[in-house]
């Protein structure tokens, strides 16, 4: 599956890097909400089927918070170090890693910042979905099932969710959406009090 | 984003619901991993296309890809090593479950099919 996931991207990019024109970009967006929508459907499906999940995930009750928590911690941590190897100062790097995967978001708040910095968090976001698309099922199969939610960040609860559910199992499904919530929640907030430090 | 998340909220709770009551046939469950996986294949390839039609994200990826691929390896580390810290705190009392045991049934099943 990891060499599909793979395939179909780099495939995506060649196919519209040299057939395509940016004019197709603006139909994309419906096709990726329809696609998502419709493979959110099956994750549900799937939660549904397995009955087990849903008195897995009480038992655990507001432990499982703790994943978010630690995925926040450890992707800014992650950043500052990556940063501080760039020579890059901790606010801006440690604002960078806040984005959590979602690009969009993190690099329009850093506009006003500086555009450079903004088109870093782009960037880095744009790998870190990347790189989470990637490894998912690597980590699912090597490190485990919660780990395999880190990656995706804030992107656990729409596109990173079906490659969660798909490489785990329904109880992870859960906890990953309930961590892209929180995590995509915190996105707003932590940017701009980290680039402000 | 509300609104989004709203959506997504209402297509996985009316998912869960269908799959809960049992309402599909054993046949199209079968077949259901396939479905995913090739929808799934399929939004990827997508999602690449934007990244590639977009001449301004190629560009600034090769200006900043390489510090981008710093900044994002060493996120994504730390994330995972700080879920698997606390993984034993949250697992601490429920014993049946074991990674990869709780795997769906069907995925078992039809995991050779992709």
């Amino acid at each position: 599956m990891s060499f599909n996931i793979i395939a179909s991207v780099v495939f995506g990019i060649g196919f519209g890097h040299f057939v395509l024109s940016s004019e197709i970009l603006q139909h994309t967006d419906l096709i990726i909400d329809i696609g998502l929508c419709l493979l959110l459907f099956f994750v549900g499906l799937d939660m549904g089927r397995n009955k087990d999940a849903f008195s897995q995930i009480k038992k655990m009750g507001l432990k499982i918070l703790f994943i978010p928590f630690m995925i926040a911690v450890g992707s800014i941590i992650g950043s500052i170090i990556g940063g501080f190897l760039l020579h890059l100062p901790i606010n801006e790097s440690s604002a960078v890693g806040a984005g959590f995967g979602w690009y969009t978001l993190s690099a329009m708040m850093l506009t006003q910042y500086s555009p450079e910095l903004s088109a870093l968090a782009f960037i880095s976001n744009v790998v870190r979905e990347i790189i989470a698309l990637i490894s998912i099922p690597f980590i699912a199969k090597y490190v485990g099932d919660f780990e395999a939610i880190a990656p995706a960040g804030a992107t656990a609860m729409d596109t990173t969710l079906p490659i969660i559910s798909n490489a785990t199992n329904s109880q992870t499904a859960i906890v990953s959406f309930i961590t892209g919530v929180i995590l995509s929640s915190s996105v707003p907030i932590l940017v701009p009090i980290l680039i402000n430090l | 984003m509300l609104t989004r998340l709203l959506l997504y909220l209402f297509i996985l709770g009316i998912g869960a619901l269908i799959g809960f009551k049992g309402h599909l046939s054993e046949n199209l469950a079968s077949k259901l991993n396939f479905i995913q996986n090739s929808c799934l294949l399929f939004l990827l390839f997508i999602m690449g296309i934007r990244i590639g039609v977009d001449e301004k994200v190629l560009s600034s990826f090769f200006k900043l890809g390489y510090q981008a691929l710093i900044m994002s390896i060493f996120a994504v580390l730390f994330s995972v090593l700080g879920v698997k810290l606390v993984k034993g705190y949250i697992l601490k009392g429920i014993s049946s479950q074991k990674n990869h045991q709780t795997k769906d049934m069907n995925k078992e099943v039809t995991s050779h099919e992709l």
